[in-house]
């Protein structure tokens, strides 16, 4: 069993490093690639040296884009599980063991670790969102519900593990502009098993959040869009091996 | 009170375009074409984008030349003012053209992004392989370089 674990990052330079060594401990057996998304910043050379591969994005393509990028990866070089976590530290490298020991037994294609599902109501006195986030994810919260008739509680969470049927699904398609909703959107309407765990989650130990309420408006409108449009998407039997 | 407005729009007299409006329509459709021409011959417009405004002008022309098509188009349209038909028809045409370039963008931004991707593996494989070559890459990686070389 050959895992992958992959981290998009984006002028992350304080924080990668830390990012991989945790991962490094949780999860020894795994292949590190983090996915340098046009960072302007040293952010590639603190990965090269913590000791993962580093594709660099020659510019910033956006999360969705460099996510895919980490998915090509695996998909091309026979992983059989792949997971991803943010770059900014908030995601606990032993958390993503537990997503992927979901994949590997086979209980999922795809599992998302949520932040707000009841099991993790008790550990998060160290994460707390800020408004304009919460109302954001309760909003698509309930569209994604009312879209995909699955439950879903975390919608915007990056921290994912996945297996090959869903390595194939989104390196063909995943939308470059709203890459965590329509993703999953996507991934049900396709028939594959999305699941949610509950995990913990920290506060961020570099860099600061990019929704401003202004953006988050925008942020909310687009993605209420993308969902829409999603539900005409033709539906394929099975993604292409 | 609907009523006497249509009265007094019936009494009105149709509107064509005259003579001067038809002149300069047809010299800027010509200067348009000259410039499509012009934009192609210095490798500055690719030919498979030009044909629509080729197109474009050659309507332009022909509506100046007989402008009896418009008011051909105008009653069709149910307009009384063949300039205001006129309008009417280039500022479609033109909404098309720009829902054309924007799909025509979204197909390139898609070409772009896969060009990252793919360059942003194939550095990684590239790290991932001299890694294994200077002896001191993991088990994980030189099983991947491994994989790679069979593909």
């Amino acid at each position: 069993m050959r895992t992958l674990v992959f981290i998009p990052a984006w002028n992350e330079e304080a924080s990668v490093a830390s990012v991989i060594a945790d991962v490094r401990e949780a999860l020894p057996e795994a292949d590190l690639l983090v996915v340098d998304d046009g960072s302007g910043d040293a952010t590639a050379e603190r990965a090269r040296e913590a000791g993962a591969l580093v594709a660099s994005l020659p510019f910033n393509q956006g999360l969705g884009a460099a996510l895919q990028t980490g998915y090509l990866f695996a998909l091309r070089n026979g992983y059989d599980a792949c997971a991803h976590l943010d770059a900014d530290g908030q995601h606990p490298a032993g958390e993503v063991a537990r997503l992927l020991a979901e994949v590997t037994a086979d209980r999922a294609d795809l599992v998302i670790g949520s932040r707000y599902h009841a099991g993790a109501v008790s550990a998060s006195d160290d994460y707390r969102p800020t408004f304009s986030r919460r109302v954001g994810t309760s909003v698509f919260r309930f569209f994604l519900t009312l879209a995909t008739r699955q439950r879903f509680t975390d919608t915007t969470s990056g921290m994912r593990a996945a297996n090959r049927r869903v390595m194939a699904l989104f390196s063909l398609h995943y939308s470059p502009d709203f890459a965590e909703i329509e993703s999953l959107q996507l991934a049900v309407r396709q028939g594959l098993r999305v699941e949610e765990l509950p995990v913990r989650m920290l506060e961020r130990a570099g860099g600061s959040s990019f929704l401003t309420p202004l953006r988050s408006a925008f942020f909310i409108f687009k993605g209420l869009v993308v969902l829409l449009v999603g539900q005409f998407r033709p539906r394929q039997a099975e993604a292409k091996q | 009170m609907t009523g006497l407005v249509l009265a007094a729009a019936e009494a009105e007299p149709q509107v064509h375009l005259t003579s001067q409006t038809r002149i300069v329509a047809a010299a800027i459709a010509v200067f348009f074409m000259l410039l499509i021409l012009d934009l192609i011959r210095r490798d500055r417009l690719q030919e498979r984008y030009s044909v629509i405004w080729l197109l474009a002008g050659l309507g332009m022309l022909a509506g100046a030349a007989f402008p009896g098509l418009l008011e051909l188009l105008a009653d069709a349209m149910g307009v009384r003012n063949t300039n205001v038909a006129l309008f009417s028809v280039v500022l479609l045409l033109l909404l098309g053209l720009a829902l054309n370039f924007s799909v025509i963008m979204s197909r390139q931004a898609a070409q772009i992004t896969r060009l990252a991707q793919e360059r942003a593996i194939e550095q990684a494989r590239r790290q991932s392989a001299g890694e294994a070559a200077n002896g001191n890459g993991s088990a994980g990686e030189q099983s991947l370089q491994s994989k790679e070389q069979r593909l």
